[in-house]
């Protein structure tokens, strides 16, 4: 190795100018890849980026007249509320996920050409699906205005909210070291993404998103909760649940009566995993770090395997 | 995976103005190495069965080997050799898209790869979308883009087709705008893999005249190609590889005709 003849402070001069050299290319670069990953999704269609809201609305009928109907929920009008909570959450993971999983392999032609970060393309695909979130929330704020006709514009601009933005930056630590090692495996193994679909749907069924855990009951059902506290997503879903829906459920009923009393403690009872910011941001950085490590151990050989 | 305790390769990308009077680009005995058998094993089920079966193919292939030289600024040098011969991972590893395995590389300056031009284009978005987009890839910021937009669109002479998607420009359209993007960056130094035969005759001279002035403004630049004459009239050096050793390295005249004399012993 040579030895340089500049001195010290001039080569961490230097240093940190390729630093900030390097930030603001990548900002740049991942600024136009999430820009073309959102308007890429609906880019033939007529209503193009409206159907970012309506996807998540209309996603949520059909589970609510399927499931609904399966397990008697369809009577309760918040049961709506409760799929689309439930639905949001866990198709923005499913998307960033299996997105970020083959983008570096896909975008192979500009690796092997180009200099560029590798994390830039997994980073760009969760940027994009936290971008779709922020549109399925305007379809959530809909729905919650048509659930409950008392006070709308309460809930739309109330502590909830903040309380619901508070956790993205956890869900996107969350999202994004899942991503790493899915995109990191993928360039090694192709087939992960056969196996990954099959464990997302074994993932969907692990994450309360249709049914209520209070309906199971029993030593299994303690047992099931048991596992379910062990899912990172279930933590993510109920917290959002309880900052959305659970309060809507519970302002709606306005009457006494004794059969409102129960049903408002069964509301109560549907969210029966309680879980805090604390723990969604242990999750995150917890599943961040160990993403990232595992991204930069295997790193060095990408350049081969791509 | 078995950690590489070799010597570990250096890679160092220092402005070029602290350090005039060194050479530009620094290659020191510079070893590159393939793992042959990964392009075989695609699967998490395959890698299991060859583990199991002890037939994972580890054996290497070098395709550098103790290539060194210096390139000083403002010098224009060719790449020569047959195809497979390292030429590309040269130019890789000068970009530092590739690290060595061994030896170490310095590189003063920023580099503007021509590797392939529109690699990184997407077919569904416009013409301005994708300058946009490429120039990021390209390391600019959005401000020094918005600048150089009007520049990019001139020289590419697709004025009218800004707002139409990519798919529907023909293939010399495509390497037009990939070519004004990819040129609109005065470098210190510009690596060209076989992309100058691009567009049709106009544009071909105008790419040329734009060659020349960057080269009066003293960028270096490193050419790869297997058109003898282009070579000869952009470079005043040349170096070949052959079966990823260095041959030669002077004069362009000379390796030149040395290595047509080669070729023509080598046909079968």
């Amino acid at each position: 190795m040579n030895t340089s003849k500049s001195p010290k402070f001039q080569r961490l001069k230097i240093f940190f100018s390729n630093i900030k050299r390097e930030f603001i290319k990548n900002k740049n670069i991942v600024g136009q890849l999430v820009k073309r990953n959102v308007k890429v999704q609906y880019r033939n269609s007529a209503i193009g980026i409206l159907w970012t809201v309506l996807n998540p609305l209309l996603n949520m009928l059909v589970m609510y007249l399927v499931f609904g109907t399966i397990f008697g929920y369809s009577s309760d009008k918040t049961y709506v509320l409760y799929l689309l909570c439930g639905n949001i959450i866990f198709n923005t993971m499913r998307g960033a996920t299996t997105q970020s999983m083959t983008s570096l392999v896909n975008n192979r032609g500009l690796l092997t050409k180009n200099k560029i970060a590798f994390q830039v393309f997994p980073l760009s695909c969760n940027i994009s699906a936290i971008v779709n979130l922020a549109f399925s929330y305007i379809a959530l704020l809909i729905v919650m205005m048509v659930v409950d006709t008392s006070c709308p514009f309460m809930h739309v601009f109330s502590l909830n909210m903040f309380k619901a933005i508070l956790m993205i930056p956890a869900f996107f630590l969350f999202i994004y070291g899942v991503s790493l090692v899915l995109a990191a495996a993928y360039v090694y193994f192709r087939d992960i993404l056969h196996y990954y679909n099959i464990f997302l749907t074994l993932w969907m069924y692990m994450t309360p998103i249709f049914y209520k855990t209070n309906t199971i009951s029993g030593n299994f059902g303690k047992f099931f909760v048991m596992i379910l506290k062990c899912n990172p997503m279930v933590h993510f879903v109920e917290y959002f649940r309880a900052v959305t829906y659970r309060m809507i459920a519970e302002t709606s009923i306005t009457d006494t009566s004794a059969e409102a009393v129960k049903q408002v403690a069964a509301i109560k009872d549907s969210v029966i995993i309680d879980t805090n910011l604390l723990t969604l941001y242990g999750w995150g950085i917890a599943f961040f770090v160990a993403g990232l490590l595992i991204f930069s151990a295997s790193k060095r050989n990408f350049m081969y395997k791509i | 995976m078995k950690k590489n305790k070799k010597e570990e390769a250096v890679m160092s990308h220092a402005p070029v103005e602290t350090q005039e009077e060194l050479p530009i680009i620094e290659f020191s005995d510079v070893e590159m190495e393939f793992y042959m058998g990964t392009e075989k094993i695609d699967g998490l089920k395959e890698f299991f069965i060859k583990f199991i079966k002890g037939k994972i193919d580890r054996t290497k292939k070098k395709v550098l080997d103790g290539i060194s030289f210096n390139v000083k600024k403002g010098e224009s040098v060719a790449i020569i050799g047959h195809n497979g011969a390292g030429k590309s991972t040269t130019l890789k590893i000068i970009t530092g898209i590739l690290k060595p395995t061994k030896g170490s590389v310095k590189v003063r300056g920023n580099v503007a790869p021509l590797l392939n031009l529109g690699a990184g284009f997407d077919f569904e978005a416009t013409a301005k979308e994708n300058i946009y987009l490429n120039g990021a890839i390209l390391g600019h910021s959005k401000k020094e883009l918005e600048k150089k937009y009007n520049d990019i669109v001139e020289f590419s002479e697709l004025h009218d087709y800004m707002n139409v998607p990519l798919k529907n420009f023909s293939s010399g359209m495509v390497a037009r705008l990939g070519f004004a993007i990819a040129i609109d960056v005065d470098p210190d130094i510009l690596l060209i893999d076989e992309v100058l035969a691009v567009g049709d005759e106009n544009f071909r001279q105008k790419c040329a005249k734009k060659i020349s002035e960057l080269k009066e403004k003293g960028a270096t630049f490193i050419v790869v190609s297997h058109s003898m004459g282009q070579i000869k009239q952009l470079c005043q050096r040349a170096i070949w590889i052959e079966n990823s050793k260095l041959v030669a390295d002077g004069p362009v005249d000379e390796i030149c005709a040395k290595y047509e004399e080669y070729c023509r012993n080598n046909k079968h």
